[in-house]
C-alpha cells in the first residue's frame, strides 16, 4: 500500500473527527454571530449601512477572518493531542510514516477551515446582494487570502502543537502569538514608520483592506476621514507582500512542525 | 528456528537516567516470552523501541530481521502491539477505528469487514461495536485495544500489561485468547502478573535497571529456584 493511499485513509478519518466534534459547529455559530452583529449594528448605530457596497464588504469580512482564526481549534490538539491523550500508542504503532499522519491532518483541518471560509463567505455575498443588490468582484481576492490566511495560522498551530507537551498549551499559545504578540509587534512597527507587511496579523487585515484600503474603510464609517486624530499614519498592506508572507509562514511553519513531529518520542 | 525479535546492546537514556543498559535478548518464532521486572526496570521501554515510538541511544532492534529504527514501516507491519494504557479516539466506534487501522495496514473490503468482526467477537464487544467509545470503562478499551492488535493477523505480539483494567473474568479470557492465537504466533509479554506470564509463556526474561537478569524456561527456574516468584524476588532483590 502506497503512502498516498494511506494519506487519503488518515484525510478521510481525521475529516471525520472534525465532522464529529463540536468545535466545527461552535466556530460556525460564532461567525453567524459576528456577521449578525455587524448586519443589525450598523444601521441600528449609524442609521443605514454605508453606501459603498466595498465598504460593506469589508466591514463584513469580520466572519471569515474569524473563521480563519477557528483552524487554531482544529489544528492545536492535532500533534500535541496524540501525545497527551495516548492516542499515539495505538494511532504510531501502525505501518504509516509520521509525515504522513502530519500531512493528512493538516490537510483534514485545512478542508475544516474552507468549509468555515465559505460560509462566511457565503453569508456576506448574501448579505451584499439583499442591501445592495451586487457583490463586488473584490471578494474574490478577499475570499483567496483567507484560504491563504487560513493555512497559514493551521501551519503555526501545526508548529506549537507539534513541541507543546498538550494541545490546551498550543492552542493558548498560537492564540496569543496571533492575538496579542503580532498585533503589538504590528504596531510598534507602525508607530515607528518601519514596515509591517510580514506580521501575521497585517497578513489577515489584507482580507479586508483588499478592498481598498484603510482609507476606504475608514471614510466609509463615521470616523471622520483617515488618520483622524491618529497619531501615525495608517499604511494599508500591500496585498502581494502580505500573501508572500503568509506563504512563508505556511511553508516555515508546515515544514517546521513535520520535522519535529518526526522526530518527538512518545515516550 | 528462526528469531523473531533480535535485541543487541540496546541502551536508552532519558537525558541522564539509563533505562536501558545493553540489553540483549533474542526470542525465537513462536516462541511466547514474559518479560518480567520491577517498575523502572525497562519493561515499557524496550517494548517502545520495538514499536519504533522512541529511539535507542544505541544498539539495535529488529523485528523478522528488520531493523526497527532502520524501517520502521516494514518493521511495523509485522506487529501487533499494546503499549502502556492505550486510548483511542472517542468520536468513533470500535468498527470505525478497526477499519481506519485495519486501512492502514492496507486490508480493505470484505476482508476487512469480515475480519473486524472476528475480532470484536473474540473480545466480546459484539453488542458494543458500533456505540461510540467515550461511553466505554478502561477495561472494554483495553478489549478493544486486543482486537486492534490481532486485526491484521500479525506473526508477532507485543503486550505491555494486556490485562491492565480488566475484570477477573475480563482477565481470564484475555489469557485464553493469547493463550490460543500465541500458539501460531511470536507473543512477547511484559507483566507485573507471575501467574499470567506462567500460564500464556513458556520462557520468560527478567531485567532490573535495564540489565538482563536472566533469561531461561519457566521449567528450569522453577527448578532452579523452587518457583517462579522465588526466582523474581531472589533475582530482583527482593526477599525469597
Amino acid at each position: 500500500m502506497s503512502e498516498l493511499e494511506k494519506l487519503r485513509v488518515v484525510i478521510g478519518y481525521e475529516f471525520l473527527k472534525h465532522i464529529r466534534r463540536k468545535r466545527l459547529y461552535v466556530i460556525l455559530g460564532l461567525t453567524l454571530l459576528a456577521e449578525a452583529a455587524v448586519l443589525i449594528l450598523l444601521p441600528a448605530l449609524q442609521g443605514s449601512y454605508p453606501d459603498n457596497v466595498l465598504v460593506m464588504a469589508a466591514i463584513l469580512t469580520v466572519g471569515p477572518s474569524l473563521a480563519a482564526i477557528g483552524a487554531i481549534f482544529f489544528a492545536g490538539d492535532a500533534i500535541a493531542g496524540e501525545f497527551e491523550n495516548k492516542t499515539g500508542f495505538m494511532l504510531f504503532t501502525n505501518p504509516v510514516r509520521r509525515t504522513t499522519l502530519v500531512i493528512g491532518k493538516y490537510l483534514a483541518g485545512f478542508a475544516a477551515v474552507i468549509i468555515l471560509i465559505i460560509f462566511g463567505y457565503l453569508i456576506i455575498t448574501i448579505s451584499l446582494l439583499a442591501i445592495y443588490g451586487t457583490v463586488p468582484v473584490e471578494m474574490l481576492k478577499s475570499f483567496g487570502l483567507a484560504l491563504l490566511y487560513g493555512a497559514s495560522v493551521l501551519s503555526i498551530t501545526f508548529l506549537f502543537s507539534s513541541f507543546s507537551k498538550g494541545a490546551m498549551g498550543a492552542t493558548v499559545i498560537t492564540l496569543v502569538f496571533i492575538m496579542v504578540i503580532s498585533p503589538i509587534i504590528e504596531t510598534v512597527l507602525m508607530l515607528t514608520d518601519n514596515p509591517h507587511w510580514f506580521m501575521l496579523s497585517s497578513a489577515g487585515d489584507s482580507i479586508a483592506t483588499v478592498y481598498g484600503g484603510y482609507e476606504l474603510f475608514m471614510e466609509g464609517l463615521p470616523f471622520g476621514s483617515m488618520n483622524g486624530g491618529m497619531p501615525f499614519e495608517l499604511e494599508s498592506p500591500n496585498v502581494g507582500l502580505t500573501a508572500l508572507a503568509m506563504a512563508i509562514y505556511l511553508v516555515v511553519g508546515f515544514v517546521l512542525s513535520l520535522w519535529i513531529s518526526k522526530r518527538r518520542q512518545l515516550a | 528456528m528462526s528469531e523473531s525479535i533480535v535485541i543487541e546492546n540496546l541502551t536508552k537514556y532519558y537525558n541522564n537516567f539509563l533505562a536501558l543498559d545493553n540489553l540483549c535478548l533474542k526470542v525465537a518464532e513462536n516462541e511466547n516470552i514474559g518479560l518480567l521486572g520491577p517498575n523502572g526496570a525497562g519493561k515499557s521501554t524496550t517494548l517502545k523501541i520495538l514499536c519504533g515510538l522512541i529511539r535507542a541511544s544505541s544498539g539495535t532492534a529488529s523485528i523478522d530481521g528488520i531493523n526497527v529504527a532502520q524501517k520502521p514501516e516494514q518493521a511495523l507491519s509485522r506487529i501487533g502491539a499494546i503499549v502502556e494504557t492505550p486510548e483511542f479516539y472517542p468520536f468513533l466506534t470500535p468498527q470505525e477505528t478497526l477499519r481506519y487501522f485495519g486501512r492502514l495496514r492496507g486490508m480493505k473490503g470484505d476482508e476487512l469487514r469480515g475480519r473486524i468482526k472476528e475480532v470484536i467477537h473474540l473480545v466480546g464487544l459484539d453488542s458494543w461495536i458500533n456505540v461510540k467509545i467515550e461511553k466505554f470503562s478502561r477495561g472494554m478499551k483495553q478489549r478493544l485495544a486486543l482486537a486492534q492488535t490481532l486485526l491484521h493477523d500479525p506473526p508477532v505480539l507485543i503486550l505491555d500489561e494486556p490485562g491492565l483494567g480488566l475484570d477477573p473474568r475480563g482477565v481470564v479470557e484475555f489469557r485464553q485468547i493469547i493463550e490460543e492465537v500465541g500458539k501460531q504466533k511470536t507473543v512477547f509479554f511484559a507483566s507485573h502478573q507471575l501467574t499470567e506470564v506462567a500460564q500464556i509463556c513458556n520462557q520468560v526474561a527478567i531485567i532490573d535497571r535495564g540489565k538482563l537478569l536472566v533469561y531461561g524456561s519457566i521449567a528450569e527456574l522453577e527448578k532452579k529456584y523452587q518457583s517462579l516468584e522465588h526466582a523474581y524476588l531472589e533475582l530482583t532483590g527482593g526477599v525469597a
